[in-house]
């Protein structure tokens, strides 16, 4: 089916396609019974027509050229509902080729129901590559996470996004939010900053923090915890935001400033995890995740807990998010986040051991000094 | 688009990747399915975007397929322009402040693009949202349409995009970027 696809497939929905070849049959279960194959003859290569992909890379080509702006796209209907990952399943479908291995991770993890389908459908249509592996993939769509390996220039990260705009839970009206962005005026983000200040003495915001992009547009980096949001910053990757129900991609090019919103006496801070380890991996510098689990047997003899009720068979733990490093760093428990990089000592999100000449880093210290506690036991 | 030596699925895929490349990392050069230009066109253009070209086959290989829509160079989505003359890309489109993304992407066909500097050639020195620190392009084209173009990047984010193709090279220079020509 594969020579199907890449060579007389496109040719066939190029040139040839009329509609179709109606099918004399009794009913849709006896002609199923009479297709031959994958049922991919006639699918174009990576699932899209040729149409919708042109309109998917004129908004990718036009977002990069201005970073951070929302721009306008036609979203078509995917075999999947929208809210599911539509827009980053356009995005990558848009960018794959043959050449390319493609990695799909939900909220960190490879094998979630979402993205073993996402991955499933690419491997089909775009007969790509694919792995688990984060330093191995030239594609990576992710859902809520950023990977906790460092990114580099060959790789383009394609995040999915449910709200593309971050005024909107301060305003509703998309155009007068549309009206703020084209002037630049986001006081009225300051202000719900100040005011969480306020009611909790420090920035509230637990995902989709917003991010000036270039100086320029205010930007939500879709729901990552702040734990990924300064990965963005001055990064060698490029990221694309697509959003399929908005009908919106935006992108941060590499090497371009992404800075969270903050005041001067209120830091951006990252997530905290004092004196806790992924039970799986050891490892205390990555965004661990609690996990309620069914407690082992052994655990389960020593029912003698005052409660008594079913609430004793769980235990909660803390866990890597991002599976694939957490399984990496079972087998090698100090693999660095930039281990497969020439050089180390890479700046990639929060506390990244590898310290290259093995001192302390006084001016992480001081510049996020609330967010290295974490990892400082 | 197979009439203009170009696969329609397979070459539009390679060129909208070194695009993508070339957009997000500005002033480098990537390697495209020549001719260069069309290729370009050939990925961007259909009915949907208004094109204003003065390269006569391309416009009649469009049209056989549906995909032309032509409007002059002061209204079109696309402007390609295999000579820089008779036209002036200070009057594009540059989109609203709101609606930016409206403004032009203008393709040029140059003779010769390379990434250091070339006594021939122009040289544009980049820096902004892509590059780490500054880059150097040197395209030939006289300088005066290189101060046009960067006059027509102004103000931001309204402006052009502009994408250079030579054989089957391109080069990119978006309008986030800021040039220096020397």
């Amino acid at each position: 089916m594969t020579e199907d696809i890449t060579e007389a497939g496109p040719a066939a929905v190029e040139d040839d396609r009329d509609g179709g070849t109606p099918v004399p049959t009794d009913s849709v279960s006896v002609a199923l019974d009479t297709v031959q194959g994958d049922g991919l003859a006639g699918y174009n290569y990576a699932y899209l027509d040729e149409h919708t992909k042109r309109e998917v890379r004129r908004a990718m080509l036009k977002a990069v050229a201005i970073p951070g702006h929302q721009v306008p796209y036609a979203s078509r209907p995917m075999p999947l509902a929208r809210g599911w990952g539509t827009g980053g399943i356009q995005a990558s479908l848009s960018i794959l080729g043959p050449d390319d291995r493609f990695k799909v991770i939900d909220q960190g993890a490879d094998e979630s129901v979402n993205a073993a389908n996402i991955r499933r459908l690419a491997e089909r249509t775009a007969a790509v590559e694919t792995t688990t592996d984060s330093t191995a993939a030239d594609v990576i769509q992710t859902r809520h996470r950023i990977p906790e390996e460092v990114l580099t220039d060959d790789q383009i990260l394609v995040l999915q996004v449910p709200i593309t705009d971050p005024l909107r839970k301060i305003d509703g009206s998309d155009a007068a939010n549309r009206r703020r962005h084209a002037h630049a005026n986001y006081g009225k983000m300051w202000v719900h900053l100040y005011e969480n200040v306020v009611e909790y003495g420090e920035i509230n915001i637990a995902a989709a923090y917003p991010v000036m992009v270039a100086g320029r547009y205010l930007m939500s980096p879709s729901p990552i915890p702040r734990w990924d949001t300064e990965k963005l910053d001055d990064a060698d990757h490029l990221s694309i935001l697509a959003a399929g129900r908005e009908a919106r991609i935006y992108a941060v090019p590499p090497h371009t400033d992404v800075d969270p919103l903050a005041f001067e006496d209120r830091e951006f801070t990252v997530e905290r995890f004092p004196d806790q380890a992924c039970h799986a991996c050891g490892s205390s510098d990555t965004f661990l995740v609690e996990v309620s689990e069914t407690a082992g047997p052994e655990a389960d003899d020593g029912t003698d807990d005052e409660s008594g009720t079913d609430d004793a068979a769980f235990e909660t733990r803390y866990a890597c998010n991002d599976t694939s490093f957490c399984a990496k760093r079972r087998e090698t428990p100090d693999l660095p986040k930039d281990h497969h990089l020439d050089r180390s000592g890479v700046d990639w999100g929060p506390a990244t051991p590898d310290h290259g000449d093995g001192e302390p880093r006084d001016d992480l210290d001081s510049e996020a000094g609330a967010s290295q506690r974490g990892d400082s036991t | 688009m197979r009439a203009l030596g170009l696969h329609p699925v397979e070459d539009t895929r390679r060129t909208f990747r070194a695009l993508l490349s070339a957009m997000s990392r500005p002033g480098t050069v990537e390697s495209v399915p020549a001719p260069a230009d069309r290729a370009v066109v050939s990925t961007l253009v259909d009915h949907e975007m208004s094109l204003a070209t003065d390269d006569d086959r391309l416009r009649e290989t469009l049209a056989s397929r549906g995909r032309l829509h032509t409007q002059p160079v002061e209204r079109a989505a696309v402007v390609h322009a295999t000579d820089h003359t008779g036209w002036d890309v200070r009057e594009c489109a540059r989109g609203t402040l709101s609606e930016p993304a409206d403004g032009a992407t203008v393709i040029y066909r140059v003779p010769t693009i390379v990434p250091e500097p070339d006594q021939n050639a122009a040289t544009l020195t980049l820096t902004g949202p892509g590059v780490d620190g500054r880059r150097r392009l040197s395209i030939e084209l006289p300088e005066s349409e290189l101060d046009a173009l960067a006059a027509a990047q102004d103000p931001y984010p309204r402006g052009v995009d502009a994408i250079f193709a030579c054989d089957a090279r391109i080069a990119a220079v978006p309008r986030s970027a800021t040039l220096e020509v020397a």
